[in-house]
C-alpha cells in the first residue's frame, strides 16, 4: 500500500521529456525572457534620452493625406513638423484639425474627405475647450475689430488707398492685419458664387489670406487663430513660451515691449539662463519648473504653484497703456453693465483682482512689500503721464475740433501727428517702461520724448493754430484754446516752462546744480 | 587571548552545530551555478534593504514634499543619484532573477510533492516584490507615480464584490492624498519588508528541512548521488554571483541612471502612462479586455499559479505521460514575453 503510494508520487526523473532536454528549454526560455528585457531597457532607455519624441501615430486618414503630401515641396516639411508636435505623438492628425461641415462656406472635398484649409479656434476647441474659450474671451480674440481706430486710418487712408489695385489694401493686409487678424474672405464672381481652382479648392481672397493674426475674423464666424501664438504644424510649447512668440506683434516704436522685457532685469536673466528654462515642461509652474527668470507667458499666461494657466491674458493685467489716457482696465466693462443697469456678471474680474492675478506671480520671486513697492511706483508713473501730458493734451485736442480749429479729418494737421506721437508712441513707451521695469524706455524711450514732444512741439503747433485762427478771425475759438493753454502752462506741473518756478524751488535746483558741477569737474 | 575567551563566554556558540548546519551537503548540480537563481533575488533583496534605508535619510513622505525630496537625492545628495539608481536597478533585476527561478523551478518540476508549500511561499514572495516594486514607484510621487496610484487603485476598485473596500484601505479614503503616501510608505518601509523577512526564512527553512531536489541529468540517472558542501563551496558560486550582480547593478546605474519625471500633477493626466515593465503584460491585457474581465484574469492567474502543485498532479493524473504542464509552461511564458513585446512596441 505505501509503496503503491510512493509510486503515485511524480517525481521529476519520472517525466517523459529528459532533464537534459528540459535544461535547454529553459536555458531558450529564460534567453528569450532575457532578451524582451533588454528590449524593454532599450525602449526605456531611449524614452528618457533628451529630446525623444514617441514615434507618431498615423490613422487611416492621416496615412492617406501624408501619401501625397508628405512626397513633394511644401507639404513635406509640414509632414515633418507635425512628426515633431504632441499631436502625432497622441495620433492627432490630418483631419482632426482639418475636417469641416457641410455647412462651412470654404469646405471642400478632397480625395475623399471634407475639409477646409484655414483652421479656426472651432476647430481647436474640440479638443482644448478651456483654453479656447478663455482664449475667445480675451481681449487677443478682439484684435481683428480695429476698423474705425486711428490705427486703421492710418493704414487705409494715410498710409494706403482703399481703392488701390481693387482694394488690395496692402498696408493693412501685411502689416496691421498680421497682427489684429484679417477679416477672411472667399473670391466670388460677380453672381457671388465662390471662385475655385482647377481641382475644386475655393479660392481665398489674397487680400485676407494668408494671415495668422491673433483676432482673425474666420469664415465660420469663429474670432481668433490659435496658430498665433502656437506656430503650425509643430504646436511647440517651447515656441509658444519665447519672449520672440509675443514679439512678433509686440514690439517697434509704440509698444515695445520685447525691447522693454530684454532691457529689464527678467529679459537679461531669461537669456542668460536659458538653458535652465525647461521651456518645453508640461505643465510648466513657476518656482517648481523653472526659477531662471520669468518671460512674457510667465507673467501673463502661465500657471502658479497656486494659481492655473490662464489663456485669457488679460486676467493679470490692472491698468490699460493703450489709450491716450491710461485706466483702470475694468472701467469700460463696468460702465457698459452700469448704462445698461445690469448686474456685473459671475466671473466678472475687478482690476483689483487681475492685479491681485498679477501680484500672485510676482509673489513667487519677490516679497510683499517688494511687490507693493513696484506697484506704487508704477501707478505713480501712469499718475504722472496721465496727469501732466495725457489728459492736458487731450483736452485741448478736443477743444480744437469743438472750434474747428482742426478739421475732422484725421492726420491732416501737423499737431495731430504730433499729439499722434505724444500719446501712441511716446506715451505707451513710458507707461510700459514702468510696467516691465525698462528703465530707459520710461525715461528716454518714454517721459523724455513726452515732454520734448509737448512742450517743443505740441505747444507751438498749439499756439500756431491760435495764431492762424486769429489772423483769419476766428477769434472765440482762439481765445477759448488759448484761455485753457494758458491756465496749464501756470499751473504748478508746467509754470517752470514759462520761468515761473518756486523761488525757493529755483534756488534748491541751482544749489544742487552747483555742486553736481563741482563733483565732476563741468565748466558751467 | 583574554578577550577571545571573555566573547565566547558571554556568547556561547556550539561550533559543531555551527559547522553540522553551514556544511549541509548540496546535491552535485548546483555546481552548475546558473541554477543557483535563488539566491539572486535574496542577494537584490538585502541590496534593496540598504539602499533603501539610505534613501529614508532623505525622503519625506508628505504629497507637497515628496517629490522635492527625491528630487534632492536625485540632485543634491552625495551619491543620492547612486543609491537611487542601484535601489531602482536592483528592483528591476530582483524581479527578473525571480521570475527565472521561478522558471527553473517549474520546469524541473521541483515543487512537487513534499515541496508544494514552499513553491506557494515562493508565490507569496513574487507577489510582495510586485508590491514592493508597485509602492516603491508611487512614493517618488511624479506624474507617472501619481498616475500608476491613481490606475493601480482604480483597477483594484473593479475587483468584484470586495474592489471598493481594496481601493478605499490603498487610499485611505476616496481621493489619492497624504493618507495613500503615507500608506504606500508604510508598506513599502515596514510592513512589506516584514512580510517579506518571515517569509524568506519560512521559504529557506523548508528549503532546508526537504533538502534541494536532486536533479539527475542525461547519464547521471544510475549514478551514485554525489554532493558537496554549502560552506564554503556552495558560498563560493554565491559570492561569485554577487559579485557580478553587483559590477552589473552599479554599471546599470552609471550607464543609466535613474531619471526622474514631472511632478505630480492630480489635473494633468499624462499623455502616455507606462507602468513597470513588470506591469506590462497585466497593461496590454486590462486594455483589450473590460474592466472586470481585466481584473479577474491577473487574480485567477496567481491562483493557478498558488495552487499550481496540485493542478499539476491533477493534470499528470489525468494526462500520464503527456506532461501538460510542460506545454502549458511554455505557452504560458510565450504569451507572458508576447504580451511584454506588445506593450513595448503597442500604443
Amino acid at each position: 500500500m505505501i509503496r503503491q503510494k510512493q509510486n503515485k508520487q511524480l517525481k521529476i526523473y519520472d517525466m517523459a521529456t529528459s532533464l537534459n532536454t528540459k535544461r535547454i528549454i529553459i536555458g531558450i526560455l529564460s534567453l528569450v525572457f532575457l532578451v524582451v528585457l533588454l528590449i524593454a531597457l532599450w525602449k526605456e532607455v531611449q524614452h528618457a534620452m533628451p529630446g525623444y519624441k514617441p514615434a507618431p501615430i498615423v490613422d487611416a486618414g492621416t496615412k492617406h493625406c501624408i501619401s501625397c503630401h508628405a512626397e513633394k515641396g511644401a507639404g513635406k516639411v509640414i509632414v515633418e513638423q507635425w512628426k515633431t508636435s504632441k499631436h502625432a505623438e497622441v495620433g492627432v492628425g490630418c483631419l482632426e484639425c482639418h475636417a469641416a461641415n457641410k455647412t462651412d462656406v470654404d469646405a471642400y472635398l478632397h480625395e475623399g474627405a471634407l475639409i477646409a484649409t484655414v483652421v479656426t479656434p472651432y476647430d481647436c476647441r474640440k479638443c482644448h475647450e478651456k483654453e479656447t474659450m478663455e482664449f475667445v474671451n480675451s481681449h487677443h480674440a478682439d484684435a481683428g475689430m480695429i476698423m474705425g481706430s486711428l490705427d486703421n486710418v492710418l493704414a487705409e487712408v494715410v498710409e494706403g488707398d482703399v481703392n488701390f489695385n481693387s482694394g488690395a489694401n496692402p498696408a493693412a493686409a501685411s502689416g496691421c492685419w498680421q497682427c489684429h487678424g484679417s477679416r477672411v474672405q472667399l473670391l466670388t464672381d460677380d453672381q457671388g458664387n465662390i471662385r475655385k481652382y482647377d481641382n475644386g479648392i475655393p479660392k481665398l481672397d489674397p487680400k485676407t489670406w494668408p494671415n495668422t493674426g491673433i483676432g482673425r475674423i474666420n469664415l465660420d464666424g469663429s474670432k481668433g487663430s490659435c496658430s498665433a501664438c502656437h506656430n503650425r504644424h509643430a504646436f511647440s510649447v517651447k515656441q509658444a513660451r519665447q519672449p520672440e512668440n509675443c514679439g512678433k506683434c509686440h514690439m517697434g516704436p509704440d509698444h515695445p515691449q520685447l525691447e522693454i522685457y530684454q532691457e529689464s532685469k527678467h529679459g537679461v536673466n531669461f537669456y542668460a539662463h536659458k538653458d535652465l528654462m525647461n521651456l518645453g515642461a508640461q505643465p510648466w509652474v513657476v518656482g517648481l519648473d523653472y526659477i531662471a527668470a520669468p518671460t512674457c507667458a510667465t507673467c501673463h499666461i502661465s500657471a502658479t504653484p497656486d494659481m492655473p494657466v490662464t489663456h485669457e491674458v488679460g486676467s493679470r493685467i490692472s491698468w490699460t497703456l493703450r489709450p491716450k489716457v491710461s485706466e483702470k482696465i475694468d472701467v469700460q466693462e463696468m460702465a457698459k453693465y452700469k448704462a445698461q443697469g445690469k448686474e456685473l456678471p459671475p466671473g466678472f474680474l475687478t482690476w483689483e483682482m487681475r492685479r491681485a492675478n498679477m501680484q500672485n506671480v510676482c509673489y513667487q520671486c519677490h516679497t510683499k512689500n517688494y511687490v507693493a513697492g513696484f506697484y506704487t511706483q508704477y501707478d505713480n508713473e501712469v499718475f504722472l503721464y496721465n496727469e501732466k501730458f495725457g489728459k492736458p493734451a487731450l483736452k485741448l485736442m478736443k477743444l480744437l475740433l469743438e472750434n474747428q480749429m482742426i478739421t475732422p479729418a484725421e492726420f491732416d494737421e501737423q499737431i495731430e501727428w504730433t499729439y499722434y506721437y505724444l500719446w501712441h508712441h511716446e506715451g505707451r513707451r513710458a507707461r510700459m517702461g514702468a510696467s516691465m521695469m525698462g528703465p530707459d524706455y520710461t525715461q528716454w524711450h518714454g517721459n523724455y520724448e513726452v515732454a520734448d514732444r509737448f512742450y517743443m512741439e505740441f505747444i507751438p503747433d498749439l499756439v500756431e493754430i491760435i495764431r492762424e485762427a486769429r489772423a483769419h478771425g476766428r477769434t472765440q475759438g482762439a481765445q477759448t484754446v488759448e484761455s485753457e493753454l494758458n491756465t496749464l502752462l501756470n499751473s504748478d506741473m508746467h509754470k517752470w516752462f514759462l520761468g515761473k518756478m518756486d523761488p525757493e524751488e529755483l534756488k534748491k535746483r541751482k544749489e544742487a546744480a552747483a555742486k553736481f558741477r563741482d563733483r565732476y569737474s563741468e565748466s558751467k | 587571548m583574554g578577550l577571545a575567551k571573555w566573547f565566547h563566554e558571554s556568547f556561547p556558540v556550539d561550533q559543531e552545530a555551527l559547522i553540522k548546519i553551514t556544511a549541509e551537503p548540496i546535491p552535485n548540480h548546483l555546481k552548475r551555478w546558473w541554477w543557483a537563481l535563488g539566491g539572486t533575488p535574496l542577494y537584490l533583496f538585502t541590496v534593496q534593504i540598504i539602499t533603501g534605508i539610505m534613501l529614508i535619510f532623505y525622503y519625506v513622505p508628505e504629497p507637497a514634499r515628496a517629490y522635492e525630496s527625491v528630487y534632492y537625492i536625485t540632485h543634491h545628495a552625495s551619491f543620492g543619484w547612486l543609491i537611487r539608481s542601484i535601489h531602482r536597478w536592483s528592483s528591476n533585476l530582483m524581479i527578473a532573477a525571480l521570475l527565472l527561478h521561478m522558471l527553473r523551478v517549474f520546469f524541473t518540476a521541483t515543487f512537487r510533492k513534499p515541496r508544494e508549500m514552499n513553491w506557494m511561499f515562493g508565490v507569496v514572495l513574487f507577489l510582495l516584490t510586485i508590491i514592493f516594486g508597485f509602492t516603491g514607484y508611487s512614493l517618488v510621487y511624479e506624474q507617472m507615480s501619481y498616475w500608476a496610484m491613481k490606475v493601480g487603485t482604480g483597477i483594484a476598485g473593479a475587483t468584484p464584490l470586495i474592489g471598493g473596500w481594496i481601493a478605499d484601505f490603498m487610499r485611505g479614503g476616496s481621493e489619492i492624498g497624504q493618507n495613500t503616501l503615507t500608506r504606500f510608505y508604510l508598506f513599502h518601509v515596514v510592513l512589506l519588508p516584514v512580510l517579506m523577512m518571515v517569509t524568506i526564512s519560512l521559504h529557506i527553512y523548508l528549503i532546508r528541512a526537504h533538502g534541494v531536489s536532486e536533479l539527475k541529468f542525461r547519464g547521471d540517472e544510475h549514478s551514485e548521488k554525489k554532493t558537496f558542501p554549502l560552506f564554503p563551496d556552495h558560498v563560493y558560486t554565491e559570492l561569485i554571483m554577487v559579485t557580478i550582480l553587483m559590477i552589473t547593478l552599479v554599471t546599470l546605474s552609471l550607464l543609466f541612471p535613474v531619471q526622474l519625471g514631472e511632478p505630480a500633477n492630480p489635473n494633468v493626466t499624462p499623455l502616455h502612462i507606462k507602468p513597470e515593465w513588470y506591469f506590462y503584460p497585466v497593461f496590454r491585457w486590462l486594455k483589450i479586455s473590460n474592466l472586470t474581465i481585466g481584473v479577474l484574469g491577473p487574480i485567477l492567474f496567481i491562483l493557478i499559479l498558488f495552487f499550481w502543485p496540485f493542478i499539476d498532479r491533477f493534470l499528470e493524473r489525468k494526462l500520464p505521460g503527456k506532461e501538460p504542464a510542460f506545454w502549458i509552461g511554455i505557452a504560458g511564458m510565450l504569451t507572458l514575453n508576447g504580451f511584454l513585446l506588445w506593450e513595448i512596441f503597442g500604443h
